[in-house]
């Protein structure tokens, strides 16, 4: 944990030394390089554990996803948008979801957000245009979702403080597989699993007969 | 840090250190060997000044890429332009990870697979990794702010999502044949009752082509096409930059030409060799050098098509992927269920 938060501050300082004095730079990387190679030298047995990789990867979910909203080039925040999603796989792998971990780069990482990148270059926004927030109810519904959630994840953290940090759901053999988890989609979880695929399968043909109409 | 842990640690690094060299001298000579085939098919004589046969040439072409001035437009977006070939060219390389390139070799008293990663969903992960190679092409094209280049960048992606489809569709096919999603199952199984290539021909030829399709390769390098577009979306890119694009496309094509092999050739399989009775180190080497030849066989291919077919347009190349081999790979899949079905094979 110490290497982590040391690491963290050094990146944090780094930063704000690039943005307030852009000529002090290179002394700074300096520094900050040679006392992140001591720093990972004296703890370089935390670099074995579970515990540094996972709040590496949490910490860079993080930051990505701030830069999402806050970056004013949409086509940055769609590619802060991917880094973020190959976290959350990583995080899958952490949890031994192995199968589902190479689906969440496939579908989201690899299929949608291509699309995203393809709306934005074809619409060529080149700074934030049009995000006028208007009275209504948007802002105050926002702020106390926004709150609600907060609180959820307060509880949550609260709640799970003695546990262990990670621990595996499961154990046994095969856990995580495409095997493994087919054997419940089509046994346990069959209604469920067909109930979301004619809901899939209507929503495409809808999406295809708007797209129509408004062609002829 | 535990015994075992070491020993993982530094097999692992060994094999990922002596991959990379492989596939960069690979993509190196193989930048060669497109321009003396070209000059073969043409009935010309090629580069053959530079060492003997001219085997020196990707010295001096890397040597003159690297003191060539490396240019940003003016109005580019400089770090998205910056990281464009990364993002092309790691994708291209990650891929080999989990290809198994031969049967495991006996050293020190371990096992050793001919192989960086041997995971559970291999095919997965190459899936995964194939798309991420459009990210490069589609953010070169836009970064550079050019049309020429944003018209190659939105080209390539829309033909990569397209081909992509039919792709992983005749991919289930091999799939089902064997029930496992782990490469080295894919060999094995393949060893045991014929390579998929015979049995499965429909699939294996939509798979080619999309591979083709995949690589951004001739008769499909319409991201690219000169007389259209300039260059694509390489063309505001200089100096070692523009030469991270080309090798990007050569190590796609190691890759494409490796996944053809492993999938529908056999991998490391040589038909009649355990009957031979050769101890296990000796099989293992003859397997992977099996291995080289049938990439080899289909990097030959690839350039062969290149100097040979013309260029599609681009509406024949989008109704080819979605109204002929889309179609065409779901009727192959039906075709591979009733035959696993029945148990036929």
């Amino acid at each position: 944990m110490n290497l982590l938060i040391g690491l963290i501050f050094l990146a944090g300082a780094f930063a704000a030394v690039r943005a307030f004095w852009p000529q002090r730079q290179a002394v700074f990387g300096l520094i900050a390089g040679v006392t992140g190679a001591t720093l990972l030298a004296v703890e370089r047995a935390a670099l074995l554990t579970l515990q540094f990789w996972a709040g590496l990867i949490g910490f860079i979910a993080i930051l990505s996803a701030l830069l999402v909203i806050l970056h004013p080039n949409p086509m940055v925040s769609v590619l802060f948008l991917i880094l973020n999603l190959f976290c959350v796989a990583l995080f899958y792998l952490f949890l031994q979801a192995q199968f589902l971990a190479a689906i969440q780069v496939i579908v989201y990482a690899g299929a949608i957000m291509v699309l995203f990148l393809f709306v934005i270059m074809l619409l060529n926004l080149r700074v934030e245009e049009g995000l006028h927030l208007t009275g209504g109810v948007q802002r105050p519904a926002a702020f106390v979702l926004g709150t609600a959630f907060a609180g959820v994840l307060f509880w949550a953290i609260l709640h799970r403080r003695d546990r262990p940090f990670l621990e595996p759901p499961g154990s046994a053999e095969g856990f995580g597989t495409a095997r493994d988890l087919g054997v419940l989609l089509f046994g346990r979880y069959l209604f469920a699993f067909e109930a979301a695929s004619i809901l899939l399968v209507a929503a495409m043909i809808g999406a295809v007969l708007l797209a129509k109409r408004r062609l002829q | 840090m535990s015994q075992e842990l070491t020993r993982v640690l530094i097999e692992s690094g060994v094999k990922i250190a002596l991959f990379f060299v492989i596939v960069l001298t690979l993509i190196a000579y193989l930048t060669l060997a497109e321009r003396r085939v070209s000059a073969w098919i043409q009935d010309r004589r090629g580069p053959n000044r530079v060492g003997p046969f001219g085997l020196l040439q990707p010295v001096a072409d890397g040597i003159k890429f690297l003191f060539k001035e490396a240019i940003t437009p003016l109005n580019a977006y400089r770090p998205v332009y910056l990281l464009a070939p990364a993002l092309i060219f790691v994708p291209a390389l990650v891929t080999f990870s989990v290809i198994p390139v031969g049967p495991p070799v006996r050293l020190f008293g371990y096992d050793i697979p001919l192989q960086i990663a041997d995971v559970d969903n291999g095919v997965l992960i190459i899936l995964a990794f194939a798309s991420m190679g459009v990210y490069g092409v589609a953010l070169a094209g836009w970064s550079s702010n050019n049309k020429y280049s944003l018209m190659g960048g939105i080209r390539s992606s829309s033909q990569m999502i397209s081909y992509e489809l039919a792709m992983g569709i005749s991919l289930v096919g091999v799939l089902m044949a064997t029930g496992s999603l782990r490469l080295n199952d894919i060999v094995q199984q393949q060893a045991q009752r014929g390579w998929n290539m015979f049995w499965q021909l429909p699939g294996f030829i939509i798979f080619l082509t999309a591979a083709f399709a995949e690589t951004n390769r001739l008769p499909f390098d319409l991201p690219e096409a000169e007389s259209e577009l300039v260059a694509g979306y390489h063309t505001e890119y200089s100096g070692m930059r523009f030469s991270m694009f080309y090798m990007a496309e050569y190590a796609n094509m190691i890759t494409a030409s490796a996944l053809l092999a492993t999938l529908y050739c056999g991998g490391y399989h040589v038909p009649g060799l355990a009957r031979l009775g050769l101890s296990g180190n000796v099989a293992a080497l003859l397997g992977a050098a099996a291995f080289g030849v049938k990439m080899g066989a289909f990097l030959f291919l690839y350039l062969w098509v290149r100097w040979t077919l013309p260029r599609f347009r681009y509406d024949q190349l989008m109704n080819l992927g979605w109204k002929v081999l889309l179609p065409a790979s779901l009727l192959h899949l039906l075709w591979v269920s009733l035959i696993v079905l029945k148990g036929w094979v």
